[in-house]
């Protein structure tokens, strides 16, 4: 007997809310998002759902308080396990790395109660982890089998790249959550690092002044990931800065002319209050 | 022979509010977070030792006299004041004592804080004046039977424990998790006063021997800071000495009152100690020389101090795994932020007009501990004078030969300070070879230089040494310096300014730059360097 096949009507993917997907993104059926949680002071909201993106950067700025930030709570993915597997027969729980949040963890001791879900920490963070439910999408739509699809999600884990092109560092420092960069220095002297992301942790890759020299970097980068015959997939995501965003399009676009891009994410109130507000990013996943 | 034993046990006193003079510093963050309680206890400590060695004063009314004299004298910042005020009292009781028995000492510790709450307006709790309160109190509750011995020690305890018991009293305390500066200050001292005096009891010379005492937990969760630290509500802390007669201490502290806030003057009708935070520290001066001869005057900026602290603190706690730390000789308020903010442990002042000397840059070196160091010299005159300082250290120092404060800056962008220093001095020469540096500055007499005709007092634009351009307007001139760089192709421009008087701002600077050089990227900053209206470097 062969394999069962899955498809976007017998399978679901669930993601948490730092997967800073593009609007209308869940509004789709076999896609369901926990939303971590960002406090301000007393004030409590749940990430992408209370607040959005602009309300969120506009809240930062007029905030006395630093907000900080919660991961869901294992009833509340055992709520949308069960809701998913309601309507599906596989389940798929894509997440933040687990050297950035809890999350996964969370996600994980509340599968053990269903059959059929299945949870992985995609080592990465942001909209590239909304590329992988994509690209995922894209294999079930014509049906793949379950070894087809754990092989993508696991190839998306190992070797999708995020590089980052922070405006400063003092919200990554802030929140501990810059791995292997203590000293680096950023914000200063108009110097604006550049962030990788390597074995799911946020890693420096260059120390950059200057727009000129941030843009020969992410070019380097993109060599250093891909060739310009790969098949090439990416997304790009920002914080309140689309200018910068356009260029880095352009650069990608004239890099990688056959490269397929599939959206522009934008940075939601978990991630930014770790990120902080001017922040450029974007992914990549040769397939 | 009451002299040189006194001489003895306040020696132990200073080396060990010396050994723990950092520690102390960083505590302080009440009432001012500036960073100096440990340096003005050092120094009030000092001068007590001076003023002893200079008296010729043998039986104790004179050598009590002395210390207390030295003590009022000497007094630097709001923690030396109340010392010299606990000083006061203690030597009021041992002055007249005829000896050092338990029945004094615990007579004297009460004097102590009974004149420094008298010398306090308003006295506040999870301060220095608690912990010698709580002292005295202990003392007064030990039998006299029990000997001396035994009632320092239960003085050190009671000492311990409030100085514990501080953090919960004072929120500013609270918030930065510390206890308070001086009230740990003030026991180091009394352990090493202390140690000193059992010492010679026991008929032996002070030795070095480890310090007396339990720990005390000074800090709930390590100094590391979070946040910048709050500026102070007045400027400059000020404090000097007025030698006259009939000074009226009450009737000044009148005068001070709404000039500023932490005021204290003690003292006496000839010779008063006046201490005060204030934004115009001339106002209190000129009233004070109007009473008799001023002395003795050390003035800090207290915003300055606030900064510096954190800086340190900040770098401390990034510095966990620092193998290399930078010591940069810079002129101008703007451009040392620039140095301090990119990571630079120590910063001499220096530039063109006051090369700084090789002890000076030792002296910086010495001062961070660190054995890996790189000197950033900035200026073509002082490289000498670093590589003169590397070979006096016995720690691996660097001198990466920096010609001018962009170049500097230029290296520090390539530091890495958890690399060693020859790792690092190849990262920053490489980050220096690349760039071009140019400087506009005015002359100082007619000639004619590289070809161009110059007249004093004009602007003139210099590229890697070479004039290129002379000009009345500073603008003028640094549009030709812009086409000159934009002509070898640099492609990024970090500009320093200092244009007070220069009839240019920094927004017609890159105007102009738009217009000359419009494929430039500019970076503009406020250096503040003296001489030179414009430094700039091109990469």
């Amino acid at each position: 007997m062969s394999e069962p096949l899955l498809t976007l009507d017998n399978t679901a993917i669930v993601l948490d809310s730092t997967c800073d997907a593009p609007e209308g993104f869940f509004e789709r059926d076999g896609l369901f998002m926990v939303p971590l949680r960002v406090h301000f002071g007393d004030e409590s909201f749940r990430d992408g759902v209370d607040l959005g993106h602009d309300e969120f950067f506009a809240k930062l700025e007029g905030s006395e308080v630093l907000p900080t930030t919660s991961q869901p709570t294992d009833a509340e993915f055992a709520a949308a396990f069960e809701e998913a597997r309601r309507h599906y027969e596989h389940v798929f729980s894509l997440h933040i790395s687990r050297k950035m949040s809890g999350t996964f963890q969370a996600a994980e001791r509340a599968a053990q109660g269903f059959d059929g879900v299945e949870v992985y920490d995609l080592k990465t963070v942001s909209a590239a982890m909304a590329m992988c439910a994509e690209r995922l999408r894209a294999r079930l739509e014509p049906g793949c089998t379950l070894a087809e699809a754990r092989a993508y999600i696991e190839h998306f884990a190992a070797h999708s790249q995020l590089l980052v092109h922070a405006a400063t560092l003092e919200y990554l420092r802030r929140g501990g959550r810059i791995g292997r960069a203590a000293s680096l220095v950023g914000g200063v002297f108009d110097i604006k690092p550049l962030i990788y992301c390597l074995d799911g942790e946020l890693t420096p890759y260059a120390k950059v002044r200057g727009q000129k020299k941030a843009f020969a970097a992410m070019e380097r980068f993109l060599d250093e990931h891909s060739t310009p015959d790969d098949e090439l997939h990416y997304c790009l995501i920002d914080a309140l800065n689309p200018e910068e965003i356009t260029l880095v399009d352009e650069l990608i676009k004239r890099a990688r002319p056959k490269a397929h891009f599939h959206f522009r994410g934008r940075v939601g109130a978990v991630v930014g209050t770790h990120i902080g507000p001017g922040t450029t990013a974007f992914a990549l996943i040769v397939e | 022979m009451v002299r040189a034993i006194a001489i003895a046990a306040i020696e132990a006193a200073l080396a060990a509010v010396e050994a723990e003079r950092q520690l102390i510093n960083d505590l302080n963050v009440y009432p001012v977070p500036d960073g100096d309680t440990g340096t003005n206890l050092a120094l009030t400590v000092r001068a007590v030792l001076d003023e002893l060695e200079q008296s010729d004063a043998e039986g104790i009314p004179g050598v009590a006299a002395a210390v207390t004299k030295g003590s009022l004298m000497g007094a630097r910042g709001n923690s030396g004041v109340i010392l010299s005020q606990v000083v006061r009292g203690v030597c009021e009781v041992w002055g007249t004592s005829g000896s050092l028995d338990v029945r004094v000492v615990k007579e004297a510790l009460d004097a102590g804080q009974a004149a420094a709450y008298r010398a306090v307006k308003e006295p506040v709790e999870g301060t220095m004046l608690t912990v010698i309160r709580e002292m005295a109190i202990a003392a007064q509750a030990m039998p006299d039977s029990l000997g001396l011995e035994t009632l320092l020690a239960a003085v050190d305890e009671a000492g311990s424990s409030a100085v514990e018991r501080t953090t919960s009293q004072l929120a500013a305390l609270q918030k930065a998790g510390v206890v308070d500066a001086g009230g740990y200050g003030l026991l180091v001292l009394f352990r090493g006063l202390a140690t000193g005096i059992e010492e010679l009891l026991r008929g032996g010379g002070v030795s070095t021997r480890p310090r007396r005492g339990r720990p005390v937990a000074v800090t709930s969760a390590g100094l590391a800071l979070e946040t910048e630290s709050e500026l102070s509500q007045y400027r400059y802390c000020t404090s000097f000495l007025v030698r006259g007669e009939g000074l009226d201490a009450a009737a000044f502290e009148v005068f001070l009152a709404p000039l500023g806030d932490s005021a204290l003057v003690v003292g006496d009708e000839h010779m008063m100690k006046v201490h005060v935070h204030v934004d115009d520290p001339g106002v209190v001066l000129s009233r004070a020389v109007a009473m008799g001869a001023v002395g003795e005057i050390d003035i800090n900026d207290m915003h300055e101090q606030t900064r510096a602290r954190d800086e340190r603190l900040r770098h401390d706690a990034a510095g966990d795994e620092a193998a290399t730390v930078v010591v940069a000789v810079v002129a101008g308020e703007g451009n040392k932020q620039l140095f301090r903010e990119l990571g630079c442990g120590a910063i001499v002042d220096g530039g063109q007009s006051m090369n700084p000397s090789a002890a000076q840059l030792l002296e910086a070196v010495e001062a961070l501990g660190c054995d890996e160091v790189v000197i950033l010299p900035n200026n073509g005159n002082v490289i000498l004078t670093a590589e003169q300082a590397a070979g006096m250290s016995a720690r691996h120092i660097a001198v990466i030969p920096s010609s001018s404060i962009p170049a500097g800056l230029a290296a520090m962008v390539a530091f890495e300070p958890e690399r060693d220093a020859v790792d690092n001095a190849r990262l920053m020469e490489e980050a220096i070879d690349g760039i071009q540096s140019a400087e506009i500055t005015y002359a100082v007499r007619d000639s004619e230089v590289d070809g161009v005709e110059v007249r004093e007092g004009q602007a003139i634009g210099i590229v890697d040494g070479t004039l290129v351009a002379a000009g009345d307007a500073v603008d003028e001139v640094f549009g030709r310096v812009l086409e000159t760089l934009a002509a070898n192709g640099a492609d990024q421009l970090t500009v320093l300014t200092s244009l007070n008087g220069s009839g240019t701002t920094p927004a017609r600077l890159g105007e102009l730059a738009a217009r000359v050089a419009p494929d430039l990227e500019l970076h503009v900053y406020d250096g503040g360097q003296p001489l030179y209206p414009i430094l700039v470097s091109a990469e």
